[in-house]
């Protein structure tokens, strides 16, 4: 390859001295998912040789820039050149013929496929004829095996490796595939520690043999461990990009968070009422002796990145999940709720994260998704009293400010914003001590947000527990009462809602030592 | 336009007169929207049907005559029956291939028990005892197979592919693979036969069958459970709702039914009969997706079903008065099945 040189010699984050061509630069490009803008005129370029970081908050569209480079998502608009001449990546073979890879954060693996047929699939390398004989793909694969340094047979299924190795597979395939340009979204979110230190290592070699890396992470300290450069995307925007060695991760943090804006007020509250729910070392398969309490009347803010174990802690205390140890006490007595009802009667509610995969029946009526928690108390004999249904719901419905054509309507034609009142509604006719948002306002339009932190405030007012999960710290901010922060399923730090700053909980959340330490 | 969707639209009627309970106008013209697409399917296919309907030496159309028409209604009932809680089954996501072994069974079990001596007994006690003893073991075998599909999680198609062979097999097993003949004497058996394959009581079954599901469908809590478990699972174990059940109930349902289905067959047929019902499992799911129930589940309305049975047997009766042949006539059936789902599918999209 003709760049060999490391970016990271040369200076300033703008100014490039020496005009070493770009081998892959993005201009523009801007992708919308509905009427959701998830990148808008982004920018990133990379060289040769180069590890660089895509770096941003959870929603920042790191992840949709690096797909669209990868061919696995077209953008709307913009221009992509690789090697300076513009090319046009619309499929994932595409990217693969411009040598162009990408590792999925959960791994694109054929879990009950070989390892050998893994690295066959779709691999224009080998492409000779129908048949791919045995012997010649034990031929192929081996030297990008080695390379990688996985030992296995080709044998094996691939779901039966751990996962640390299924990654080097993963890797390894894209090697074959003559990758130039290796994307790497999360590579690191289920390794163990040796494995990340093996995996830094391989990164490394690339590196030195002039493949160009791109390290979509938010784990801050590993990208001053292993990048040379970091480009920061925020509401979908490049802001900027910097070099590693020219910079702190405190400033990378406010270049990811930035914005200055305060939102509206928040109510001043004081939260004195008795402990309405006590979380003691809870611990599950993600979470790690995860303490709190929460008060009547408080609103208990859940910050942490995408995978810190936020909606695995709403699935310990609503039944999904299984408590390995540690106790949750309801109103002072203990509890293990084994499936939702079970929370459900312990005064637990829960709207979850994704609301069209696990809240709504999207083909069923507003009516019916809405009352569907309390169709015990809308029931004579099991007949349904639908004059009573109608008439709870539609008070409850204004309460919310849901817009929606009629109480017949499916809930699939509603917005996303109504759509999540709909599942509010459940739980505001269920009325329990303790409710659990995962995420409310995630995909949800500025009107609808305004809509739901007033129902935050006033269920707090009402003497309600509420745990809110965000993504969105000015939200947290906003709405909470106290902040617990969760990092790789543990709980890195609580803010009481003065001491709370955006930079302070990313900091928390991204693990950064406190002066931006951070080895390299 | 958007094909409202069938629950919508009842609902929709709910939400405009909070006041008042629904009428029956108001009710049957809601009944017509929904199965709108089936109707029209079916209104084209009795047009065509009295077009070329052979005429009787009178001159009328013999398609049209007050016997051929109940004649169509009798036949149907069976599959009629049996559909109803396949809308259920399939509702829910699920599928029943074992309503045929069921029914195969209660035939045997009926005719078992109406042809062992019961001294003491009146024939009224000896009859209802027979036809309860069987549609109960019928809804057991039913419930077995919820059973296992909820709580083992095994996929529908599988538990009841199994249940299918097996449940053939007991009836073989009880019957010693032989019908079980009822007589045309005075005897309890003959007297059961005449009664249960009266049309009245055939049609009139199936009827109250056909209402009973409709109520409990869109009225009942547990009709909103099976349609909410169908359409998202995973939303109806958030929302806590009784999961395994729910689904046990429906495969009991089914299994009652198909037990039901059974006891006419044996009093039309005048036996027991182990080798009865191959293949009924097929023609309701057909039933049942020709009248718009979406495989996957969620979606779907018994009226529709029964609009889905009309088309199948009004098609059959008119094929066989022109004397097409039966083959023809299962060629015929493949490509109405894949029409009435494809336009289904088009009309979902616009």
């Amino acid at each position: 390859m003709a760049q060999r040189r490391s970016p990271s010699r040369r200076d300033g984050a703008g100014g490039t001295i020496l005009p070493v061509p770009n081998l892959l630069q993005a201009d523009g490009v801007s992708k919308h998912y509905g009427g959701v803008a998830a990148l808008r005129d982004a920018r990133f370029s990379i060289q040769a040789g180069e590890v660089h970081a895509l770096i941003g908050e959870n929603g920042a569209g790191k992840s949709t820039l690096a797909k669209i480079m990868a061919g696995a998502v077209r953008a709307d608009r913009g221009t992509i050149a690789v090697d300076g001449r513009p090319v046009t990546i619309a499929t994932p073979l595409d990217a693969q013929r411009l040598g162009i890879g990408i590792i999925y954060q959960e791994l694109d693996l054929f879990p009950h496929l070989t390892v050998g047929e893994n690295m066959a699939i779709g691999n224009l390398g080998l492409r000779e004829s129908l048949l791919v004989r045995f012997g010649r793909l034990e031929d192929f694969c081996r030297p990008y095996l080695e390379q990688v340094g996985l030992t296995c047979s080709l044998r094996q299924p691939a779901g039966s490796l751990p996962i640390g190795k299924q990654q080097l597979l993963a890797i390894a395939r894209a090697l074959s595939m003559n990758v130039r340009i290796l994307m790497m979204d999360e590579p690191t979110s289920s390794l163990s520690e040796d494995a990340v230190d093996r995996l830094f290592g391989l990164i490394r070699e690339l590196k030195g043999r002039g493949v160009a890396l791109v390290y979509v992470s938010h784990k801050m300290d590993e990208i001053f461990r292993i990048c040379d450069r970091a480009t920061v995307l925020r509401d979908g925007k490049t802001i900027r990009t910097v070099e590693t060695a020219a910079t702190t991760p405190s400033e990378i943090i406010r270049l990811m968070v930035g914005r200055d804006v305060r939102m509206a007020t928040r109510t001043e509250r004081r939260a004195t009422g008795e402990v309405v729910l006590s979380v003691d070392r809870l611990t599950t398969a993600k979470l790690k002796s995860v303490s709190f309490e929460l008060r009547r009347g408080e609103v208990l803010g859940v910050a942490g990145l995408v995978g810190a174990g936020r909606s695995e802690l709403g699935a310990a205390l609503f039944g999904l999940d299984t408590i390995r140890s540690g106790t949750v006490c309801r109103g002072g007595r203990p509890i293990a709720p084994r499936s939702p009802s079970d929370a459900m009667r312990h005064g637990i509610g829960l709207t979850p994260e994704d609301r069209r995969l696990e809240g709504l029946m999207m083909s069923m009526s507003v009516l019916e998704n809405g009352t569907m928690t309390v169709l015990q108390r809308m029931q004579t004999w099991g007949f349904l009293r639908g004059r009573q249904e109608t008439r709870e719901l539609s008070a409850v419905g204004r309460q919310l400010a849901l817009n929606c054509p009629s109480l017949g309507a499916a809930v699939a034609t509603l917005s996303g914003g109504n759509q999540q009142k709909v599942l509010l509604a459940r739980w505001l006719l269920l009325d329990p001590e303790v409710l659990f948002l995962d995420d409310p306002t995630r995909g949800i339009d500025i009107g609808a947000k305004q809509d739901i932190y007033r129902i935050i405030d006033d269920l707090a007012s009402a003497g309600k527990g509420v745990i809110l999960v965000s993504s969105e710290l000015p939200e947290l901010l906003r709405c909470c009462d106290r902040i617990v922060v969760l990092c790789d399923g543990r709980v890195t730090a609580v803010y009481e809602a003065k001491e709370a700053t955006q930079e302070n909980i990313m900091a928390s959340a991204t693990n950064a030592a406190p002066n931006g330490g951070g080895t390299r | 336009m958007k094909r409202p969707d069938s629950s919508e639209e009842r609902d929709r009627g709910v939400a405009r007169r909070p006041g008042g309970p629904p009428h029956l106008l108001a009710a049957s013209a809601r009944f017509l929207l929904r199965s709108a697409h089936s109707l029209v399917a079916l209104l084209g296919i009795v047009i065509l049907a009295v077009a070329i309907s052979p005429t009787a030496s009178d001159g009328s159309r013999i398609f049209l005559q007050a016997g051929n028409l109940t004649d169509i209604l009798r036949q149907i009932s069976l599959i009629g029956i049996i559909s109803l809680a396949m809308t259920f089954v399939i509702l829910t996501g699920g599928i029943d291939l074992s309503v045929g072994s069921i029914l195969a069974l209660s035939t045997t079990l009926v005719a078992m028990g109406l042809t062992r001596a019961w001294q003491g007994a009146s024939y009224t006690s000896h009859i209802l005892w027979a036809i309860l003893a069987a549609v109960a073991a019928s809804t057991l075998a039913g419930a077995l197979n919820g059973v296992v599909i909820a709580s083992l999680r095994i996929q529908p198609f599988v538990v009841t592919l199994a249940s299918m062979i097996g449940v053939r097999g007991l009836a073989k097993w009880l019957s010693k693979n032989e019908n079980i003949d009822i007589g045309f004497g005075r005897d309890v058996a003959a007297e059961f036969a005449a009664v249960f394959r009266e049309k009245a009581i055939v049609i009139g079954s199936y009827a109250c069958a056909a209402v009973l599901f409709w109520v409990l469908l869109g009225r009942t809590v547990f009709g909103r459970h099976v349609r909410a478990i169908g359409d998202n699972e995973r939303a109806a174990e958030y929302a806590g709702l009784p999961i395994l059940g729910t689904r046990v109930w429906v495969y009991s349902l089914s299994g009652l039914l198909s037990g039901f289905a059974g006891v006419l067959y044996a009093a039309e047929n005048h036996q027991g009969n182990p080798n009865a019902g191959v293949a009924y499992e097929l023609d309701a799911i057909a039933a049942v997706v020709i009248g718009g129930t979406r495989l996957a589940g969620g979606k779907g309305s018994i009226s529709g079903t029964i609009v889905g049975t009309l088309i199948m047997g009004v098609l059959t009766n008119m094929l066989r008065l022109n004397n097409v042949d039966s083959n023809l006539e299962m060629m015929i059936k493949a490509v109405i099945i894949v029409l009435a789902v494809a336009v289904q599918r088009t009309q979902e999209k616009i």
